[in-house]
């Protein structure tokens, strides 16, 4: 029994070779937009995005924001929200780790390097995400305590974009690698993820400055990255959804001409 | 090659894997370096090591000793039949191993509650942080020995099996453990 | 179902030339480019990874767990671009690691094993990174940010960098046994068994690690000659060897499902590997 996306010797056109299952990603494919609407819904709603906190804020300025009776649910509701929502991009990348089992490779080490990075950057996203409901949790501790859990929660949260450079240029080549007259994603697809890849490296530098480009606030770190990252949930959303479509539009016309045959 | 020629040619040389030999090799090689930082640490303080050293009971040390001592014939008694192809005495012997080693490893579960009963635990002092580091990770490989008694009688049990290369393997393993003892015994309990 | 990549039929010889046209035909041609390419992503990492631990954020050999507050707050002060910066390296090329998991696991699937030993082994090194690496790097981050931070929240970051650094290691303990295991089961012989065998020793060097937790100073510190450097020989050692025994591994790949063959004896490599690559 070959497993699921075994490289099959006779290629997908035998119809004696198991059919990938393929039922239910369409329902996983339109949980992204669901997911990208309260995403986008939560942080509009955190006050710390809107504008986005200045990291020179002193001790006590940062205690008073945890402590401004206006901003505490909002900090608390759409962190929560976040928080139960925040894993929602793993299915979609496991999808994109399943197209990458369909293109032309010899071995399936893209795959498993995808699969590698599908999990890191929602969960240190969470790790951002519990340090900010914490100093949200106590607002009367001490200034510095609710500061430097605001320091942990906004660096993580900047600094996670290992795992996505990771996923993007895993995915770039793997694309270039795909050789087959109709490949499973165009090629612009893996410039766009090189593209992506590179407008992420900087926010990785965010520790080195409290003020300017780099800084949490900063235009590289925080409207660069958080852009980047919404386009590539976009373009790869769309792109993910046409690759999915055609790949159940092949089985059926397999299961037609099985039919008619 | 075939596989049962080129097995043959080996046990020529040495007995069951070069491959183990190497391991044997290198966790030798670590534990020195564990022996040199102890005996480097007790040279710089002799009197404490001393008054420690004397809270050990060195006859729990040589009933010790003598039960691995005890396993490792058993288990050298073992090869020597398998080889022969006795394979009933064979298994026999491997359950002895076994049984010499539970009871080291009970009488050294003892002899640690009993120090620590004494107030000498983990971090007590440098010596004792040494005796239990000592012990404690040859504990690991004894236990790691009763695995590898396992696949011994995994491979004894069935006429399908029986590699020798398997068994001797796994008996060199065993006597590293004995040998390791061995050394951690006359450093920490002998040495005065 | 992935779509079956045809070799050419004929034995393609690499050109010879420059460099960079030899490279860019090994990308477009060689059979075995991803298996390659992973295997030098896994050595500019480690090549990046190390001069950055040790001598850009310096922060190994780490420093001592005696150190007063205010010692470890100049260590921190002495550092504040050091560590931003190095990490920040760290940080962009982390996701390298999962193509390095991603090797390691194909090597398990090459062999007779289940390919349950493969994906167990991609999960516990992918996530092993967050509380091993990521977390401590970005506590050691925090720490740098603030000079006028109060000295007692520099040292809670302090203990947590350093603690997580050695006090994580069941994550290798463990992923090294099933490593061991799998080369030990295997009978494709895709790696020889004394590798098996230093995986145990790499395995038992991380449970040697643990007592950090416990102890301040001596040689079971952080810092200390056992728990650090003794470790770190130990497992500089496993490194180099496996980045050699993956090279070896990728040589002799057929592809195939059965063994593994061996290299071929004859001095003329060249000839017989590329034929073998067709």
């Amino acid at each position: 029994m070959s497993e699921v996306g075994e490289t099959d010797a006779e290629g997908r056109g035998s119809p004696r070779a198991a059919l990938r299952r393929v039922d239910g990603e369409v329902i996983l494919l339109w949980t992204l937009p669901v997911a990208v609407t309260l995403w986008v819904a939560c942080f509009f709603l955190f006050p710390g995005f809107n504008p986005p906190m200045s990291p020179t804020m002193p001790a006590e300025q940062v205690a008073a924001f945890y402590r401004d009776p206006a901003h505490l649910p909002e900090i608390r509701y759409s962190m929560i929200v976040f928080n139960w929502f925040g894993v929602c991009l793993v299915p979609i990348l496991t999808l994109i780790v399943l197209q990458i089992r369909r293109m032309a490779h010899r071995t399936p080490i893209f795959s498993y390097a995808m699969l590698g990075c599908v999990a890191g950057a929602p969960t240190l996203f969470l790790v951002a995400n519990v340090c900010w409901l914490l100093a949200a949790f106590r607002p009367e501790r001490s200034p510095e305590l609710t500061q430097l859990l605001n320091d942990f929660g906004w660096i993580t949260f900047t600094i996670l974009v290992p795992f996505l450079i990771g996923q993007s240029v895993i995915l770039a080549v793997a694309i270039y690698f795909d050789d087959q007259p109709r490949p499973v994603f165009n090629r612009w697809v893996a410039h766009f993820n090189l593209l992506v890849a590179a407008a992420l490296v900087p926010a990785a530098f965010v520790g080195v400055a409290l003020t300017g480009p780099l800084a949490w606030d900063g235009f590289l770190s925080f409207w660069l990255k958080n852009v980047a990252i919404a386009v590539w949930i976009v373009v790869m959303g769309v792109v993910l959804g046409q690759a999915v479509y055609r790949e159940r539009a092949e089985y059926r016309q397999q299961g037609e001409e099985l039919v008619t045959a | 090659m075939s596989e049962v020629g080129e097995a043959r040619k080996r046990v020529r040389f040495v007995p069951g894997q070069p491959d183990m030999w190497a391991f044997v090799f290198f966790e030798t090689l670590v534990f020195t370096g564990y022996f040199g930082f102890y005996l480097f640490y007790r040279a710089r303080s002799p009197e404490l090591f001393l008054q420690a050293q004397a809270q050990l009971d060195l006859r729990i040390g040589v009933f010790n000793t003598l039960v691995l001592l005890l396993s490792s014939w058993s288990v050298a008694r073992c090869v020597q039949s398998s080889r022969a192809g006795a394979y009933r005495p064979a298994l026999k012997d491997a359950f002895l191993t076994a049984f010499f080693g539970a009871v080291f490893m009970v009488s050294k579960v003892l002899e640690w509650a009993t120090q620590i009963h004494l107030g000498n635990g983990f971090a007590s002092n440098d010596f004792f942080t040494y005796y239990y580091f000592l012990t404690g990770i040859h504990f690991v490989h004894l236990l790691i020995g009763f695995v590898v008694l396992g696949v011994v009688i995994y491979q004894l049990r069935s006429p399908a099996r029986r590699s020798q290369e398997l068994i001797e393997t796994c008996a060199t393993y065993w006597h590293t453990v004995d040998f390791l003892w061995v050394l951690i015994f006359a450093l920490l309990y002998v040495v005065r | 179902m992935s779509a079956v990549l045809t070799p050419p039929a004929s034995a393609a010889t690499p050109p010879s030339g420059p460099l960079h046209h030899r490279i860019a035909w090994h990308l477009r041609h060689n059979p075995k480019r991803e298996l390659w390419l992973a295997w030098w992503t896994v050595v500019v990492f480690y090549n990046l990874f190390f001069p950055v631990f040790f001598i850009v954020a310096q922060v190994q050999p780490p420093p001592q767990p005696t150190w007063d507050l205010a010692t470890q707050v100049h260590w921190f002060h002495e550092r504040q671009l050091g560590i931003p910066i190095g990490f920040g390296i760290i940080f962009a090329i982390g996701g390298m690691t999962a193509i390095n998991n991603a090797l390691i696991a194909y090597s398990m699937r090459r062999m007779s094993v289940s390919r349950a030993f493969a994906y167990s082994y991609l999960i516990i090194y992918s996530l092993s990174a967050i509380p091993g690496l990521y977390l401590l790097c970005i506590a050691l981050i925090v720490g740098t940010l603030r000079p006028e931070r109060d000295p007692e929240a520099v040292g809670w970051l302090y203990d947590f960098a350093f603690l997580s650094f050695d006090g994580t290691m069941g994550v290798f303990l463990i992923g090294s046994l099933i490593w061991m295991l799998a080369i030990l089961l295997d009978k494709n012989r895709v790696f020889p068994k004394w590798f098996g065998y230093l995986n145990l020793c790499n395995a038992l060097t991380e449970v040697v690690v643990a007592p950090c937790w416990i102890f301040r100073r001596g040689v079971l510190a952080w810092n200390g000659q056992i728990a650090w450097w003794l470790d770190m020989v130990v497992f500089g050692v496993y490194q180099i060897t496996f980045i050699v025994m993956l090279f070896q591994m990728i040589r002799r790949e057929d592809f195939g499902t059965g063994p593994l063959p061996d290299l071929p004896r004859k001095p003329k490599v060249d000839r017989s590997d590329v034929e073998a690559a067709a």
